[in-house]
């Protein structure tokens, strides 16, 4: 039972060593000469005031609402994607085609949001 | 693997549910709202899960998939209304969203 | 198998696949399309027009759709009569509202987009067809939950308007909290049956294996996202507000073509999945121990009586047509509650004729706010001499949602009433009477307010001859069938067959 499982503690496992060691490595091989003016936070070259934690744009609300639509439509292809082996053994170019148009009623949604200006940040 | 009985999902699932029903009556912030909502949607798919699992049938499995997907449209358009709202009344406070009364 | 799949589709689902289609040709036409509006307007007419075809075309067949597979002869979709029927009143309004939204004042102007108005009402559209015809749980809440978000962002489809905005919240919360109570109680349904098919529930049910509590709790659970769609009591309290706050095409087609939907899901919930049989006489029966008809008739009288009782004191015309809708489905479920086939021909008369008198007067009083900007029932004052052709159609729109004969809605209360006493149903008849009496107050007070009543103002209230003709198209059946309505009982008998029962 729990040898089926080691290769996702694998992939577990290389995530967490890569993702520290990519922010380790560049602290070790960067250069780093600090001094007060670097280390203050930036503010257009006026003196800093007020606190980094800002209110995020309504903007990003948009690309938010968007990214949840199309993200999730991705639990649809998994399944299928998995499955894909038998089903074209049982169904042919059948197996493949719904896939096709569900993709394709997602295109035209996206080409619509593209068009329409949805995706423009200013 | 089999060592969890069924109930402990459902009772799991219920209490899920009464707290998503509870928010939704008694919180007053649309979004916070809309979170129960969410929690609501998220206990049915617990229940399916369980009950796909325990009766072995994978039905219940493929419900949940849709209800994800269901979710996500709804929290894109409850938010997208919030945002209208708040464009005009400058709140997301259900209280003092009242022009209509009996 | 695929052939197969290709081959139902286009014999069966052709107004779902128009519609369906419809939507992309809107969307990409409004990409492409920038200055000429009046050409999306007719493209959606035409998809429509070609969809109420085929929908007509398909009269009389019966099938199941998508076979569930192996060994297994339930499908997820259920072609029939009834949702025929349903898929044309539905096709047919919305017909009707395109033609609303074209004389819309508050769809005037270069701040409408119609592209989307459009997609979102295409997308409601194929939301209602797909309910109306669907077999298993899942199709039923994907569609159910298309046909709310789609509604939703059209309720509130004035942007910068208070109140369509209020409208659309109020909505969005009410609509998402009874279709999450209702999720809740199908997973229970599906874990006490183990399927998710209403003709494979039924098969399980008719063996007396299930605990009854938990079905009667799961049952009352769905229960809350029908009534929520139909707006009975008492899960109507969101009506009232979306009605007034939406615009009023959108109104209009939320009490005619969404209730449609709501009660073709109703229908077939009861009479697939918890009627053990009908019998020869007409009459369904429920299986032992399981008795649902006094629930429905409480709250189809419940419905109609606080519908009628609070619209007596309501001053906003939208506000009042709200609550007397609330009252009307009181009436339809009552109908169903009969649990029988003549209790089906009533419905389907009676939603038929609704549909003509409840848009009519919806548009007669959009004519009015076209030109007022308001709805309340002080505008109406003395439009019988301002516009009598206006205030005509409107009076007999009020007179036929009464029941007063000789106009449609008195045919589709007649076969209520027969339906009801042909059921021994004598009490709930008695009080639907003494409701229809009530209702008489509220219309003729508006009635009242045009004829009777001195206008404030002398602003005139003008229509060009094109509304005018078209108002008069919706007043033409509701008079011809209140005398000669032999071809529409006739025509609905068609269409009381569900699949399978």
């Amino acid at each position: 039972m729990i040898q089926n499982y080691i290769p996702i503690f694998f992939v577990i496992a290389v995530a967490a060593i890569f993702g520290v060691a990519v922010i380790f490595s560049s602290k070790l091989f960067g250069p780093q000469r600090p001094d007060k003016i670097k280390e203050s936070p930036y503010e257009s070259g006026k003196k800093p005031f007020g606190n980094t934690k800002e209110r995020v744009s309504i903007k990003y609300y948009l690309v938010a609402m968007l990214f949840i639509i199309f993200d999730i439509e991705v639990i649809f292809v998994y399944p299928w994607a998995v499955q894909f082996k038998s089903l074209w053994a049982e169904f042919g170019i059948f197996a493949f085609l719904p896939m096709f148009v569900f993709l394709i009623v997602l295109e035209i949604g996206f080409l619509y949001i593209y068009m329409k200006g949805g995706l423009k940040w200013d | 693997m089999n060592s969890i009985p069924i109930e402990y999902y459902l009772i799991l699932s219920a209490f899920m549910f009464s707290i998503g029903v509870t928010g939704v009556l008694i919180r007053r912030n649309a979004i916070v709202v809309f979170m129960s909502i969410e929690l609501m949607l998220n206990s049915a798919n617990l229940t399916l899960v369980a009950f796909s699992s325990y009766l072995g049938n994978p039905i219940g499995q493929v419900f949940v998939f849709f209800v994800m997907t269901v979710a996500a449209a709804e929290a894109a358009v409850g938010l997208a209304i919030i945002i209208a709202i708040f464009r005009n009344k400058l709140t997301v406070n259900i209280d003092e969203i009242n022009i209509f009364k009996w | 198998m695929g052939n197969i799949i290709i081959n139902d589709l286009w014999s069966f689902l052709k107004p779902e696949i128009f519609i369906a289609g419809g939507i992309f040709i809107i969307l990409l036409a409004d990409l492409v399309i920038r200055d000429n509006r009046k050409a999306i307007h007719f493209t959606a007419l035409i998809i429509l027009i070609a969809a109420f075809a085929s929908a007509l075309l398909q009269m009389g067949t019966e099938s199941f759709i998508f076979y569930l597979g192996k060994g297994n002869n339930h499908g997820l979709l259920a072609v029939d009569p009834m949702s025929t029927f349903i898929k044309l009143i539905t096709i047919f309004s919305t017909i009707l509202i395109v033609i609303f939204t074209i004389t819309s004042e508050e769809f005037k102007g270069s701040k409408f987009k119609s592209g989307e108005f459009y997609t979102l009402l295409f997308g409601m559209l194929l939301g209602m067809l797909l309910l109306s015809s669907g077999a298993d749980l899942i199709i039923i809440y994907v569609s159910l939950e298309l046909l709310s978000l789609s509604s939703y962002v059209l309720a509130g489809f004035i942007a910068g308007s208070n109140r369509s905005s209020e409208a659309s919240l109020k909505y969005v919360i009410y609509g998402a909290t009874s279709s999450g109570i209702m999720l809740f109680g199908i997973s229970i349904l599906y874990g006490l049956t183990g399927t998710t098919n209403l003709y494979a529930i039924h098969t399980i049910l008719v063996s007396p294996h299930v605990n009854y509590l938990t079905l009667g709790l799961s049952i009352l659970m769905i229960f809350i996202g029908i009534g929520f769609k139909i707006s009975a009591v008492p899960f109507h309290f969101w009506t009232p507000d979306v009605y007034e706050g939406s615009p009023l095409p959108v109104t209009a087609y939320l009490s005619v073509a969404s209730k449609a939907a709501g009660f073709a899901l109703l229908i077939r919930f009861i009479k697939v999945g918890f009627i053990s049989s009908v019998g020869t006489n007409g009459f369904w029966n429920f299986y032992e121990n399981f008795d649902w008809q006094l629930f429905l008739i409480i709250l189809s009288i419940a419905s109609m009586t606080v519908g009628n009782l609070t619209a007596l004191w309501q001053n906003n015309v939208k506000r009042m047509l709200a609550y007397s809708s609330i009252a009307h489905a009181g009436y339809m479920l009552l109908a169903i509650a009969v649990l029988s086939e003549k209790g089906m021909l009533a419905f389907l008369v009676y939603i038929a004729i609704y549909m003509f008198m409840n848009l009519g007067a919806f548009y007669a009083v959009m004519l009015v706010a076209n030109k007022k900007g308001n709805e309340e029932i002080s505008s109406f004052a003395g439009l019988g001499y301002k516009n009598p052709y206006l205030a005509f159609g409107l009076s007999i729109f009020l007179i036929s949602l009464t029941g007063i004969p000789p106009t449609g809605g008195f045919i589709g209360k007649l076969y209520l009433f027969i339906a009801l006493l042909d059921g021994d149903m004598y009490w709930p008849a008695l009080i639907a009477l003494l409701n229809t009496v009530i209702s008489l107050y509220y219309y003729v007070r508006i009635i009242k307010e045009m004829y009777l009543t001195k206008a404030l103002d002398d602003t005139t209230i003008e229509t060009s001859k094109t509304e005018l003709t078209f108002m008069f198209a919706l007043v033409a059946p509701i008079l011809v069938f209140g005398i000669y309505f032999t071809p529409l009982v006739n025509f609905c008998t068609n269409f009381v067959r569900i699949l399978g029962f």
